[in-house]
């Protein structure tokens, strides 16, 4: 837990790597299609849950975890009082279960730490 | 570069397959030609992300179907589910596939509950505590045969299902014989334990680690999950809707023999003689039909990929036209510390008739295995009508599947021997050279079709840097 008392050093560390990495555009995968291999299967990008097993993750950013009415949590979710910024999306996608114990997504984080920071910027500019 | 010599393939050029999967002409540039051999979910998963992301895929599969492990015998009454069984309510790839490709889903009626036929005597599960067959001590009397192995989750030091391979545990894993006995299980609850595991095929050689998984995941699907779901017409659906929305046909009856590869191709032979070639491929492939391909794995590789065993499972499937164990009073299905395993009775939907399958785990397969076809299932229904004689004019039998028998299965699902999971499951599933690998037994969260599905994305994306 003490990556979420770093913050901000964590949100330059990894504006830096996704600004290097920026420059070599052509030899990574774009974070749009790392979304639809890692996480569309059970994640829209809407608002209101749907057919899938995950919440919706639109408007993700700084939305308090948890908090998607008419999605039925794991209790270990609807009691966490965080919030979703960088620090805490990259660590949940990185290991939910270290973040917050208990929860219920099942998923072994298939993505270099790399992508993973390229996605989870990308998921919190969604609308 | 690739052949592509399929009917759609030729048809079907870059741009459209990129358009069609809503990417921009742009991605058109990094468009690259892959293989997938095996088009069960695992790789028609992968195939469909690939393609979706731009790249022209064909897939080449052995059998003369899609599907692999998923097989519903769609010729016998009520489509009886060979593989595949059920979808598990937290396997989101496989519920969002279905509803992204329209194949409708249901929740299965439920198969009849079970009786007991334990040491030869018959007993009513509600009578299963008290019964004279019942040789647990005092403490352990209420619990069922088959909820024994549940006791476990008093003991389960997984905090996540995907410890399972966990180098530290990893440490501390036995066989699940000496590692139930060590934990106070008693001599009779091994027993009844073994008779029907479905996690080993002798328990002698089921990691305890692996148990514990099973434990854990059942656990997790007692929370929020939904309930249990199956494809209106068979599970065989859903992969055949898969390959459907490939651009490309899977090109079936079509064994790969040999694949090699030099710099930045794959070249892949099958057993007609015609050659494919590509930037990359995934073999999407159990363990024991990887092996019988020919490619210069690095010895070390090929000796792990023999070494895992391969659950054996025989099953005997049937059509009963009357409810034979009702006079009598039985619930319908049965578990069995005998020969027949154990036997699950379903309702037929909109019909009078029920499906019946003999169920057979482990060991207890070897010789039935060693038998022709018809020899066994002369034994099969020969012991079914001896222990039930009122299934004599009822029951008629349908259809064989002996999974370790079948080249491009060699078994129902991979398993683990104590310690092996953490010491090569991560060497079985890495790229070599411009090959990735698929299939269940590569995957880290789930087991079984969501398992499959897990590992195509994760192969698919190995693809996708490998060629970027």
């Amino acid at each position: 837990m003490n990556r979420l008392c770093l913050p901000l050093h964590h949100a330059i560390w990894v504006v830096v790597i996704a600004g290097f990495c920026s420059g070599a555009a052509a030899e990574t995968i774009a974070p749009e299609t790392l979304f639809q291999v890692a996480c569309s299967a059970c994640h829209s990008l809407e608002v209101e849950p749907d057919h899938r097993i995950g919440p919706p993750l639109g408007a993700l950013a700084d939305r308090k975890v948890g908090s998607v009415s008419r999605y039925a949590y794991s209790t270990a979710l609807s009691t966490s009082q965080l919030t979703w910024n960088l620090a805490t999306l990259s660590a949940w996608i990185v290991d939910a279960e270290a973040l917050i114990p208990g929860n219920s997504m099942n998923f072994a984080n298939p993505l270099s730490a790399e992508e993973t920071q390229q996605l989870a910027l990308w998921l919190l500019s969604q609308p | 570069m690739a052949l592509c010599l399929t009917r759609r393939g030729l048809l079907q050029s870059a741009v459209g397959a990129a358009l069609a999967a809503g990417h921009s002409p742009a991605a058109l540039s990094t468009s690259r030609d892959v293989i997938v051999v095996g088009a069960g979910l695992s790789g028609l998963q992968a195939a469909l992300t690939l393609e979706r992301s731009g790249h022209r895929v064909t897939v080449l599969e052995a059998r003369p179907r899609v599907g692999g492990r998923v097989f519903t015998l769609d010729e016998l009454p009520g489509h009886p589910e060979a593989g595949g069984n059920v979808f598990g309510g937290n396997y989101g790839r496989v519920v969002h596939a279905a509803h992204d490709l329209a194949v409708p889903l249901q929740t299965p009626l439920a198969a009849l509950p079970m009786d007991y036929l334990i040491g030869g005597s018959k007993i009513h599960r509600a009578a299963w505590a008290t019964s004279d067959a019942n040789r647990l001590p005092p403490d352990w009397r209420e619990i069922p045969p088959d909820r024994l192995m549940g006791a476990l989750r008093h003991h389960n030091p997984l905090a996540m299902t995907r410890q399972w391979h966990d180098e530290t545990l990893s440490l501390n894993d036995q066989d699940a014989h000496s590692g139930l006995s060590s934990l106070g299980f008693p001599e009779e609850a091994i027993r009844l334990i073994a008779a029907n595991n479905s996690y080993g095929n002798a328990l002698s050689e089921t990691s305890l680690l692996s148990l514990y998984r099973i434990v854990a995941e059942f656990s997790r699907l007692s929370g929020p999950a939904a309930g249990v779901k199956e494809a209106i017409g068979g599970n065989l659906r859903l992969p055949e809707a898969m390959a459907n929305a490939l651009h490309s046909e899977v090109q079936l009856s079509s064994a790969v023999e040999a694949i090699e590869q030099s710099g930045s191709a794959v070249r892949v032979l099958l057993d007609s003689g015609r050659w494919f070639s590509a930037d990359a491929a995934i073999l999407a492939l159990p363990l024991p039909a990887l092996n019988r391909i020919d490619m210069a794995l690095p010895d070390e590789r090929r000796r792990m990929i023999q070494n895992v065993s391969y659950h054996k499972v025989v099953q005997a499937h049937f059509t009963v036209s009357q409810p034979f164990w009702s006079e009598e009073g039985w619930a319908g299905s049965w578990w069995t510390d005998g020969p027949l395993g154990r036997i699950f009775i379903r309702p037929i939907a909109h019909d009078h008739r029920h499906t019946l399958t003999v169920w057979i785990n482990g060991d207890d397969c070897d010789a039935l295995n060693a038998m022709s076809e018809s020899a066994c299932i002369e034994r099969i229904t020969q012991q079914l009508l001896s222990t039930f004689p009122a299934a004599r004019n009822v029951v008629s039998f349908g259809r064989l599947v002996r999974w370790s028998e079948d080249p491009w299965a060699g078994g129902s699902w991979a398993l683990w021997q104590p310690g092996q999971a953490a010491k090569i499951h991560d060497a079985l599933r890495a790229p070599w050279g411009r090959c990735a690998f698929a299939g269940e037994h590569t995957a880290e969260s789930y087991r079984g079709m969501e398992a499959a599905m897990e590992s195509g994305e994760r192969a698919a994306l190995e693809i996708m840097r490998m060629l970027s």
